[in-house]
């Protein structure tokens, strides 16, 4: 199973090599067996005894990641439906995409692509999982973009990446918490251990951020408005990934889950409700559409909004037809994005408004699209599968499991109306889309390119896809017991059994529903012209994009002027807010935590023989208030340097000649420094600031100040161990051999830090050496 | 007690003087820097191997014994970091033969690389909180050199505020010592980290911790300390950027990892309370600045505050899954903050701009360049399999585990926005119509080498995390338990 799943991602380290002669031979067919392959390998496993096959290669086993491979009925039907409808879109890619495009990019990012979807619904390893999943996002990213010098094409790939990301993400949170609760990654253990996570607290969060996860993947009301712009992909894209495989990872995802979440009130409503509104909205709003694939694109949210609803409302009848409708709707959807694709490549518009009349021109493809468009409408004939499970959702919708509550009955009572509702307008837009383009007057003034029959190969693919719509229809039971069945048991947990029939009487109720949704559904398609004017109405300019679009440019526009507002270039703003930071944050801490202390024992006394250092004491503490107040930079040095050799005489009065030396040293020579740079420099000037920022100005300096005085007097008055410094007195002379213990602490105990001080002067002198010498050979040039 | 302990600190100082003889001869010099980097990346290899396997190596410098003299402390974190530190050097000494003009070169730049990497292996070996202060120096005093490398107007405008505030935090750092020293009468780490847990960290101690803390938080830009950090990043030359986003502000992640795990432990519900919300803020006003600009140089720049912002999540959090996630976020970021200055510098170098509004389809002329730049962006973006992933994976996990769902969700959010910050680099300066380029096609291969060979570092961090993990999860739980590096340090 691994070598299928990594296949396609080790076949794109050939890409390159084969498009090299791409002149001669269409890339795709060098990749064609691939697909082919993997469809085979899998078809094998179907049949009535399946039962479930599990792979484990180790990965990172520390962090419990392993790739953990689990085939069961569910994963079954999905890889079936990657490799398979994965073959047909790449054999009919081979005609789509001409030869001078870049065919490598394409087939690299395809099969990335490939390989991630095929992990996605593989893994039972949940961060893997992950893994393929923020994969299948990345790689429908690049194959949007794949004409990037398009405008369009930009931001709808932004646009699928931001939102299923985001979706990504929150799955991500999701399955992190579910590992907290059950120390486990792997799925089938944490459905093992349902209780738990039910009882946990952190339940509701759970299904939040897994529902969040699927939503955005499957496209789901809100969060639907990515699908519609990712249809700047190139066609056999939009068949592949927008309709049958990508988008279903969410419906996957939710169906993975469900063993754990389903039955749940809360799983119920947001599910269910979710993917209602999704159903009624998607095909409101396709009729409204003007290009095919636009069409196309709310037809699948609408669609996926229905399977969604199906896993919500989670009885066994349900599930057996959201599963059958996953089949169903890669069949005849994938055949209608070929088909659309085909129109557009042979008349060069995809406007429905500048198509029609292409049934003369086009007969094989107008066939193939009847097949298709009424298989999706639902409509009653035994040869489209569509209908099948159109029915059984209406069944479904009608006998719900019971809940308590308020609200929950009330709403299972709207269900199978909102249902209906939705159908019909399904039922609108399939005629609409049919009729549109090959039935009416024939506009080929209109059309860029002169229509005519696709070649050959590019019929293949929508005709395969046609003929398992039909023979599903004819014969339901042969998809059923072999896998269907067991794709339903993986979802509900026990074995699912059901016959498919055609025909179940007259009175059948979801029979009467399917007619009630063809009459209407035909008037309002004949008179759409009369009440399209509702869309002006409702939802007029409303649409979730504009929501996307302001929050898109607000990160733009609002980081900016936030940013700009505290990050100004003025070094003392920022010395503001440090200072700010520091004094809060430490005060506050300084008062929680008890910091203060006072120890005056070891105060000395006052003497008179301590008059010249109170003395000298005095004079710096003057002259450093001093230098604030002047405006002449010369005299406020020259202050400084009164506190410098104030200092000084501090040590020579407390008998450290050496360090009074050397602070002498220290401050001629600064001050020597400074009177020479300040020749050069301009004049102080007062800077005028209102008041109200001098105050504030002063009061953060003053109690940054005591802040720090008090800390000092605190820390002074907890000396709580006795000082190492006492070792070094006592070893000087013995292991040290000097009397001047400052001395031996500087070359020998502590003789590294005097080594690297040493380097922080040299490199500072080279530095400055270096600067001015770079400088000065520019200003020469 | 041996002498390895010091030996990545003394190659580069070394290398560092010696360069300084022919600095005019560029060819000798800039050979004599690749070979002798690699040299010393071997070196720390070894060591960093043997201590791995055969546990921490301290030194007594001068032979004054712990806790007199100042301790070299080669412990599995410290040798971790060093060895990545030189790995990122290693390919920007060969990136910047051809990103810095001759002169440049011939003016100390390698003098100063090498300083900067002794005082940064210096700052992660030493034991001694006096001594980290003095390698703080030499690492600040290297960046300063090499921030006004080219002496241009606007590199001395923004040097200077880095300098001073850098400045300011230093004097802060020595007061604060001087007020530990006090209390404790000790700057021995792992002497201080047993005193205070004698005294259970009572009175005047976690206010000196927090200043500490803030001393640190400067350097490592934690909010609401960054300012300064964005617009003097990008004013030097991009190998340069490269080295202070790589190496800097992570030598202050790691000095709060090693003083909170070590020695500040004992009044968590004030202090590590206190850094999962400034996490928050760091990571939200980060990625917020992010999206604030159009300069690409800017944005990289803008990018290293949420990764701070992660690490003191895990900090914060101050448990087994946290601080493995911090440390292995810190080594993970290292990494991509390195390969990210340095495709930059490249995208900078072809386009001609550094405005992202100004620039389009240059991956139709640059396809190697563009196709790094975006397995980079997914690498800082925390998209598996990559190595910011699994540091991801344990924050988040660590987060989860302490009910912090708020700060989970606001650090999955910003990542978010980091995606979006990197795709919009992505979409608008490589994507687009192809345009003729003035200037012709130049030659990037030295550009784009270097940063590939990080890269190679990133992806495997993330794939092959089997091979670095479980030291991380070891080193987690040494720092779980201060008694350990204490007995290593102390018990000798």
């Amino acid at each position: 199973m691994i070598y299928a799943v990594f296949a396609p991602l080790v076949m794109t380290l050939l890409i390159p090599f084969f498009n090299k002669w791409k002149d001669k031979i269409h890339t795709g067919w060098f990749l064609l067996p691939i697909p082919l392959f993997i469809f085979l390998y899998f078809v094998q496993f179907i049949g009535e005894g399946f039962s479930p096959v599990a792979e484990s290669y180790q990965w990172i086993p520390s962090l419990n990641i392993s790739i953990d491979f689990y085939l069961d009925g569910l994963s079954l039907l999905f890889v079936l439906l990657i490799s398979g409808i994965g073959t047909l879109v790449l054999l009919y890619s081979i005609y789509y995409l001409h030869k001078s495009e870049r065919l490598g990019h394409f087939y690299i990012y395809l099969f990335i692509f490939m390989s991630s979807m095929l992990g996605v619904v593989l893994s039972d390893n949940v961060y893997v999982l992950y893994t393929f999943w923020e994969f299948t996002s990345i790689s429908s990213f690049l194959l949007i973009g794949f004409w990037h010098y398009r405008e369009r094409s930009r931001y709808g790939a932004l646009k699928s990446m931001l939102i299923t990301v985001f979706g990504g993400l929150s799955l991500f949170a999701g399955i992190v918490t579910l590992t907290y609760i059950t120390g486990t990654t792997s799925i089938q253990e944490m459905i093992n251990q349902k209780d738990i996570i039910i009882d946990s607290p952190l339940f509701p969060l759970i299904l939040i951020f897994i529902i969040l996860g699927a939503f955005t993947k499957s496209a789901q009301f809100p969060f639907h408005i990515w699908l519609p712009d990712a249809m700047e992909a190139p066609t056999p894209v939009s068949a592949y990934l927008h309709s049958a495989t990508m988008v279903k990872a969410g419906i996957f995802l939710i169906a993975r889950f469900s063993p754990i979440l389903a039955g749940e009130p809360m799983f119920f409503i947001i599910v269910s409700l979710f993917g209602i509104i999704t159903l009624c909205w998607g095909s409101y709003m396709a009729v409204r559409q003007t290009d095919l694939k636009g069409i196309l694109a709310f037809s699948t949210i609408s669609q996926l909004g229905m399977i969604m609803a199906m896993l919500g409302f989670g009885t066994k009848a349900a599930i057996f037809a959201a599963v059958f409708h996953i089949l169903n709707h890669a069949t005849f959807k994938g055949s209608l994005f070929m088909i659309a694709g085909i129109v557009d490549h042979e008349t060069g518009s995809r406007d429905i408004r500048k198509l029609g009349g292409l049934m003369t021109f086009m007969p094989i493809s107008a066939t193939l699209a009847l097949f298709g468009v009424f298989s999706m409408a639902g409509f009653p004939l035994p040869f489209l599968n569509g209908f099948y499970s159109k029915e059984m959702f209406f069944e479904a919708s009608l006998h719900l499991d019971g809940y308590g509550g308020q609200f929950i009955p009330f709403f299972q009572q709207a269900i199978p109306y909102l249902a209906v509702f939705g159908s019909i307008f399904t039922f609108v837009y399939s005629m609409y889309f049919f009729f549109g383009t090959f039935r009416g007057e024939a506009k080929m003034g209109e059309l860029p390119k002169k229509p005519h029959e696709a070649p050959i190969g590019m019929l293949i693919s929508p005709f395969i896809l046609v003929l398992g719509v039909i023979l599903i229809g004819l014969f339901p039971n042969l998809v059923n017991g072999t896998f269907i069945a067991h794709s339903a048991e993986a979802i509900y947990g026990s074995a699912v059994e059901k016959d498919i029939y055609f025909w179940h009487g007259l009175t059948y109720p979801p029979l009467i529903m399917s007619i009630i949704v063809v009459v209407l559904g035909t008037l309002l398609a004949l008179t759409r012209q009369k009440w399209a004017g509702i869309y002006t109405i409702f939802p007029r300019n409303l649409s979730f994009n504009e929501v996307y679009n302001y929050i898109v440019d607000k990160t733009e526009t609002a980081s900016t002027k936030i940013t700009n507002k505290y990050m100004t270039g003025s070094l003392r703003h920022y010395v503001l807010y440090i200072l700010i930071a520091i004094l809060v944050v430490s005060g506050v801490v300084f008062f929680l935590t008890n910091g203060f202390a006072i120890d005056t024992s070891g105060l000395s006394t006052l003497k008179l023989s301590d008059v010249p250092d109170i003395l000298v004491g005095l004079t710096m503490a003057i002259a450093a208030i001093g230098t604030i107040f002047t405006n002449n930079r010369l005299s406020a040095i020259i202050i400084l340097g009164v506190v410098g050799y104030g200092l000084a005489i501090l040590f020579v009065i407390y008998r450290a000649p050496d360090l009074a030396l050397t602070q002498l040293i220290v401050e001629t020579v600064t001050v020597a420094i400074f009177l020479l740079c300040f020749y050069h420099l301009p004049d102080l000037k007062k800077i005028k600031e209102k008041p109200s920022i001098t105050l504030t100005n002063s009061i953060i300096s003053i109690g940054f100040g005591a802040l720090m005085t008090i800390i000092a007097i605190s820390a002074h008055s907890s000396k709580w161990f006795e000082p190492i410094s006492n070792y070094f007195l006592e070893t000087s002379k013995p292991l040290g051999g000097g009397y001047n213990v400052v001395n031996v602490i500087l070359v020998d105990m502590r003789g590294l830090d005097t080594l690297f001080e040493i380097t922080v002067l040299g490199i500072a002198a080279l530095a400055i050496y270096g600067m001015i010498k770079l400088r000065r050979d520019k200003e020469a040039k | 007690m041996s002498n390895l302990a010091i030996i990545p600190i003394i190659i580069p100082l070394l290398c560092g003087i010696i360069a300084i003889f022919f600095h005019k001869y560029v060819k000798a010099v800039r050979l004599f820097s690749q070979v002798m980097s690699i040299i010393n990346l071997g070196v720390v290899l070894w060591i960093g191997w043997l201590v791995l396997q055969n546990g921490t190596i301290t030194l007594a410098t001068g032979g004054w014994e712990a806790p007199y003299g100042i301790i070299i402390v080669a412990d599995p974190l410290a040798m971790l970091l060093v060895i990545t530190s030189n790995i990122i050097g290693t390919a920007c000494v060969f990136y910047a033969q051809s990103s810095l003009s001759k002169k440049q070169e011939q003016f100390y730049f390698y003098t100063f690389y090498f300083l900067l990497i002794s005082g940064v292996s210096g700052a992660f070996l030493t034991g001694d909180l006096f001594n980290l202060f003095v390698f703080y120096e030499v690492l600040l005093m290297a960046s300063y050199g090499l921030i006004v490398l080219g002496g241009e107007r606007i590199q001395l405008r923004e040097s200077l505020k880095y300098v001073l505030l850098n400045l300011f935090s230093s004097m802060l750092f020595v007061t604060t010592i001087a007020y530990l020293y006090s209390v404790v009468g000790t700057i021995n780490m792992a002497q201080i980290a047993d005193r205070v847990q004698q005294v259970d960290q009572t009175g005047i101690l976690t206010t000196i911790g927090m200043l500490l803390f803030f001393v640190f938080a400067t350097k490592g830009a934690i909010f609401p300390l960054y300012y300064w950090l964005p617009k003097s990043y990008i004013v030097p030359n991009p190998v340069v950027s490269a080295l202070f986003g790589a190496l800097l502000t992570k030598v202050g992640i790691y000095s709060i990892i090693r003083t909170f795990s070590l020695i500040f432990v004992h009044e968590t519900n004030i202090t590590h309370d206190l850094f999962l919300w400034l996490a928050g803020f760091t990571m939200v006003f980060g990625a917020i600045g992010a999206l604030s600009t159009n300069n690409v140089k800017l944005i990289i720049a803008y990018n290293i505050i949420p990764a701070v912002g992660f690490m003191l999540m895990g900090i914060g959090l101050l448990s087994q899954d946290g601080l493995a996630g911090s440390v292995y976020y810190l080594l993970h970021d290292m990494i991509i903050k390195a390969v990210l200055f340095l495709l930059i510098g490249a995208l900078v170098y072809v386009a001609g701009t550094s405005d992202l509004t100004k620039m389009k389809g240059i991956i139709h002329h640059y396809p190697f360049l563009g196709w790094l730049f975006f397995l980079a962006a997914l690498v800082l973006a925390g998209i598996p399999p990559f190595s910011g992933f699994i540091g991801k994976i344990l924050l988040i996990q660590g987060g989860v585990e302490q009910g912090q769902i708020m700060l989970v969700v606001v650090g999955l959010g910003s990542s978010l926005l980091i995606l979006l910050s990197m795709m919009r680099i992505f979409m608008r300066c490589f994507w687009g119509e192809k345009e003729e380029l003035n200037g012709g096609l130049k030659p990037i291969r030295s550009f784009t080498w270097p940063a590939a060979f990080l890269l190679i570092f990133s992806v495997l961090l993330g794939v092959g995390a089997e091979w670095v993990y479980p030291y991380v999860e070891i080193i987690a739980n040494d720092l779980l338990d201060p008694s350990i590096y204490i007995d290593s340090v102390l018990k000798e």
